[in-house]
């Protein structure tokens, strides 16, 4: 699989950045669906980072975009907490320089991947790599990666962050899909279940149109379930403590 | 046919006067901190005109994100929204406006929108409707708070919520779902008309 997807980059002549992985064409199985939706989408090949993006790569952000430094943005594209681990500005502080950059927003995820030239991964993007294993591009059939997922989600997220880029590489050469930090897409307002009180108890068909229809197809991935919750529960604002990016570019 | 004469006399003579979206902007002031006049997407609206959400600035805006094939809540929403409007009394009436955004670019353009307006008798002082590109609509609706997706037969699923931006473009006050009290948005609407400057 992987051989031949850098021998299509051999053929069609397009190259893939240095830190970044080929995530060939697959179909991806979507967790939710309505009863008359397809069971697959397909989803073409992109480029991903290998790993999230870092302190010390957010800072050359902010240094190069002033309007996006912890003082000058604006409330309406990230919070009060924006960047609050860090000790200025232009200081990242206690904060390890290759650790996960966390506490920023969707917006200036999505500027710092467009200044890079590069994209947030939509959802389906980022579960499709996240579903692939150490030794094979389906996960559910690779022993050893569901016990390390299994592991990741039963454990708290370390006080300390690891580096990124520490973890075991998948089949693609992507790390640190799970155990780390959560991450954004670029879509992640596409998630419809709602963590609003009144959304848990049967109102849904009023606050959402058409999503009576939905149901889950694998019940069994709970890890999946917890990021589609952990979403849905977010606004493209919120600046989260265990919650950082990475970016995805067309090939 | 009566109604299609007066509507085409309206089109064509401008005698209605232009939608909000049309009118000559207010000096531009520093959009606050919160704004959704930070935003510099551009906009279609059903008469063709390309705008930047910050020429609404103003007046209070009844925003909702809908979509001109939608099945179930859309209708419903709109009709919600025009009783609203009935129930609004004139002089806060006057202060306001109302503006639809489409969720589906593809299928709703200009000439969709259009024929939207005038099913719907949308009046044209009072109603914006936009189109904007996939990117843009996917950034307003994450600052609404409106979740969505598409499914396989066209029909968006997406969070029922209709937004008061006050005269500046701040979140005032948000209404979820559908067949709720209006009494709260009412209240709202008529404090957010309050500080309306044109």
């Amino acid at each position: 699989m992987l051989r031949c997807a850098f021998a299509l980059v051999a053929c069609v002549g397009f190259a893939v950045e240095p830190d970044m992985a080929l995530i060939p064409a697959a179909k991806y199985r979507p967790l939710f669906r309505g009863e008359k939706d397809a069971k697959e989408i397909a989803v073409a090949a992109f480029q991903f980072d290998r790993r999230a993006v870092t302190n010390s790569e957010f800072l050359e952000f902010v240094r190069a975009n002033p309007k996006w430094q912890r003082s000058q943005a604006k409330r309406l594209f990230a919070d009060e907490r924006y960047l609050a681990h860090w000790a200025g500005d232009l200081d990242f502080g206690k904060a390890g320089a290759a650790q996960p950059v966390t506490h920023v927003s969707w917006f200036t995820a999505k500027a710092f991947a467009a200044w890079r030239g590069k994209r947030l991964p939509t959802t389906v993007e980022w579960e499709l790599a996240a579903a692939a294993g150490f030794t094979q591009a389906d996960g559910t059939k690779d022993a050893d990666f569901q016990q390390a997922i299994a592991r990741w989600y039963g454990t708290p997220s370390p006080d300390v962050l690891p580096d990124a880029g520490s973890g075991r590489a998948n089949v693609f050469g992507v790390r640190d899909l799970h155990g780390v930090v959560w991450e954004w897409t670029s879509d992640f307002n596409s998630a419809l279940i709602t963590g609003d009180a009144r959304g848990d108890t049967g109102l849904e068909r009023q606050l959402f149109c058409g999503s009576g229809s939905l149901g889950a197809n694998d019940r069994t991935n709970f890890p999946a379930f917890m990021r589609f919750g952990m979403r849905s529960s977010l606004k493209a604002g919120y600046t989260v403590h265990n919650l950082g990016f990475r970016c995805a570019k067309d090939p | 046919m009566k109604t299609l004469l007066t509507l085409i006399f309206i089109a064509t003579c401008g005698f209605a006067g232009e939608p909000p979206c049309c009118r000559a902007p207010l000096p531009a002031s520093p959009p606050t901190d919160k704004s959704l006049y930070l935003l510099d997407s551009k906009w279609t609206s059903d008469v063709g005109k390309i705008v930047q959400l910050g020429v609404l600035r103003g007046r209070p805006q009844i925003v909702t994100l809908f979509f001109t094939h939608c099945e179930y809540a859309c209708p419903i929403t709109v009709n919600e929204l025009k009783t609203i409007e009935s129930k609004l009394p004139p002089e806060v009436l006057a202060k306001v406006d109302f503006l639809l955004v489409s969720l589906d670019p593809n299928r709703d353009t200009i000439e969709a929108l259009a024929a939207f307006r005038e099913k719907r008798q949308l009046t044209r002082e009072r109603w914006t409707l936009l189109r904007g590109s996939e990117d843009d609509v996917r950034e307003l609706a994450a600052l609404l708070g409106v979740n969505y997706a598409q499914d396989a037969r066209g029909q968006f699923a997406h969070t029922n919520l209709v937004t008061l931006l006050h005269a500046d473009g701040e979140i005032a006050f948000q209404h979820l779902g559908l067949k709720q009290d209006p009494t709260p948005l009412l209240a709202a609407i008529g404090k957010a008309a309050a500080g309306a400057r044109r």
